[in-house]
């Protein structure tokens, strides 16, 4: 059985993933490690991969795009897994944020926070392509008239999100990504 | 003296629990209800059993029913091996408690250590329903056990320690440290505003378990330490920016005040207008530098209302008093607190099942592996490190 780690910006990247991972796969053991934002993440995550002893472990280092430039990200991420003997490492980046993944699926955020209708914004033309929206957790707690909480709403749309069918490339990159790794 | 080790039996949430390799400085992590005070509390049992019967010692936390573990009998049994410094023998004290005709006794009570590097276990003390044999002539770690003198012995009660009730205990350098530390022990579980209540005159030398005494401490420190107390405002001043000295003031309807001098004000501050952070930070103080330290000191949940940054100082400053003083213990669910104190100082506690389990950090090979690479405690405890790999 593959154990994978999975490095995060933060506790609301944490609370969607242990209740969605499960959901789609069942054979891997997985630990979710939250840092406290982005210069937490890439300042410390080195030293997880380093002191991390437990054998066949996977890193994925899941962090927001944020409006910084994908391919330096990744770059960069990328140079210290291989500095730190650990060039397999996934990195994936949600393009904007956690919260375009949600847009991809406004299904889900109507179900878990009992708001009608809020599906219909998946047809304005400002936010069909959930990727391309520039301030998405701005947006989604403007959308949701301020009812959107960051981590027990993740959570909730981690147990409940049709995985299958979201429109937010970066979200399915990501799954694809893991699904490599797994299987 | 040092406790090397504690072992527990059927008290409350500890059904089955040991503690191995015991720090000078131990902290102790675990959410809430994972039994930290519970642990504290066995020292205030002990001390509770020893300066009156295990009879009032259960009756203050309900009853031997309430107090043994959920689902047993018991007996509730405690374990506790210590040493006297750090080269003498490994002391053990054993008490075992069982309910009979609904009346609590004292089913085993032992104290024994080797005599000679190499010789078996020795029973100093072997008591079981208030009859059975002690030692009369104690050779501390020498001597040869033949000249041992054994002596059957009975007590008044059933329900009273034999290491208190035997006189002859108390030349016995073994049992009589153990006694002190228990007697000696403090828990201090700092109430914010019972130190700010203003106390009528009086006389206290050692900080209250709540601190609602603070006052006249100081008032003692002042008068009777002075030295110790300027270095209290020294550490006091370096912390809190602003405070220039801290008095105690006796009004004419004979109550003492607490007053805190800023530097900006002509007038100083009642204590219950000064921020919460600086009261605890001058309270923690006033406890450390105590003038006759604690055996054994344990302190609940340091990191409240005090400034994260003070945290580290704070921690240096239990370290040093571990040094120097007694053997404490910490209580702590505070990051901060954690990321300023060593791996082999960490252990938590974990709920498997309804019961306690007690986990050393240093132990787990992926959290000292981290620690390796330069990780720190507080993060680990935030990443949720200590409850095992797999959250599910
Ligand atoms: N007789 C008992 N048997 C089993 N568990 C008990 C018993 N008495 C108390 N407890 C449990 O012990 C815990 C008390 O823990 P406590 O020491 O106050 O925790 P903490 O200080 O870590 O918050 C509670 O969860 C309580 O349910
Ligand atoms: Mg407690």
């Amino acid at each position: 059985m593959k154990h994978l780690v999975f490095l995060l910006e933060e506790e609301s990247a944490k609370a969607l993933l242990e209740n969605l991972l499960p959901r789609i796969f069942q054979n891997i053991t997985f630990k979710c490690i939250p840092f406290e934002g982005k210069s937490d993440l890439e300042g410390n995550f080195v030293k997880k991969l380093k002191g991390y002893n437990v054998p066949n472990t996977f890193f994925v280092i899941l962090r927001d795009q944020d409006s910084a430039d994908c391919y330096v990200i990744k770059n960069n991420l990328k140079e210290k897994c291989v500095d730190a003997s650990k060039p397999d490492t996934l990195i994936r980046i949600a393009c904007q944020e956690l919260e375009s993944w949600y847009f991809g699926s406004l299904v889900s955020v109507e179900k878990v926070l009992n708001i009608s209708n809020l599906s219909h914004y998946s047809i304005d033309k400002r936010y069909r392509i959930p990727d391309s929206i520039v301030n998405p957790k701005q947006e989604l707690k403007k959308i949701t008239n301020q009812k959107y909480r960051q981590v027990s709403s993740s959570r909730e749309i981690g147990n409940i999100m049709d995985y299958r069918n979201n429109t937010s490339k970066s979200f399915n990159v990501f799954i694809e990504g893991l699904k490599r790794i797994i299987e | 003296m040092k406790i090397e080790q504690i072992k527990i039996k059927n008290y409350k949430a500890f059904k089955n629990a040991t503690m191995h390799d015991v720090p000078q400085m131990c902290v102790i992590v675990g959410a809430n209800g994972s039994g930290k005070s519970t642990l504290f509390d066995i020292f205030g049992f002990l001390k509770d059993s020893m300066t009156q019967n295990i009879t009032v010692a259960l009756a203050k936390r309900g009853g031997y029913k309430e107090v043994v573990s959920r689902n047993t009998k018991g007996p509730i049994e405690f374990e506790i091996k210590f040493r006297e410094s750090g080269k003498s023998e490994l002391v053990t004290y054993h008490l075992a408690i069982g309910l009979e005709n609904n009346q609590p006794i004292i089913e085993r009570e032992i104290l024994r250590y080797r005599m000679g590097s190499k010789g078996l276990p020795y029973h100093f003390l072997d008591f079981s329903r208030g009859k059975g044999t002690a030692v009369t002539n104690e050779l501390f770690y020498q001597g040869d056990i033949k000249e041992l003198k054994r002596e059957e012995q009975t007590l008044a009660k059933t329900d009273i320690l034999a290491i208190k009730g035997l006189a002859q205990f108390k030349q016995f350098p073994a049992a009589a440290t153990f006694g002190d530390l228990i007697d000696k022990w403090h828990v201090s579980d700092f109430h914010i505003n019972q130190a700010r209540t203003t106390k009528d005159d009086g006389y206290a030398e050692h900080l209250s378990r709540e601190g609602d005494n603070l006052a006249l401490v100081t008032k003692f420190m002042y008068e009777q330490h002075n030295d110790l107390f300027n270095s209290i405002l020294d550490k006091l001043k370096k912390r809190v920016p602003g405070i220039e000295s801290v008095d105690s003031k006796l009004t004419d309807e004979g109550s003492v005040l607490l007053r805190f001098q800023d530097g900006s004000f002509k007038d100083p501050f009642l204590a219950r207008y000064v921020s919460d952070g600086t009261i605890k930070m001058f309270a923690y103080l006033v406890l450390l530098y105590d003038p006759n330290k604690h055996p054994l000191l344990c302190i609940e949940e340091p990191e409240n209302q005090l400034y994260p940054t003070l945290l580290t100082e704070l921690a240096e400053e239990f370290k040093e008093y571990s040094n120097v003083g007694g053997q404490v213990f910490i209580s702590t669910h505070s990051p901060d607190f954690l990321n300023a104190v060593e791996l082999e100082d960490v252990f938590w506690l974990v709920k498997n099942a309804g019961y306690t389990e007690i986990k050393r950090a240093k132990d787990d090979s992926l959290i000292a592996s981290l620690i390796r690479e330069g990780d720190k405690m507080g993060y680990l405890w935030k990443q949720g490190f200590f409850e095992g790999v797999n959250p599910r």
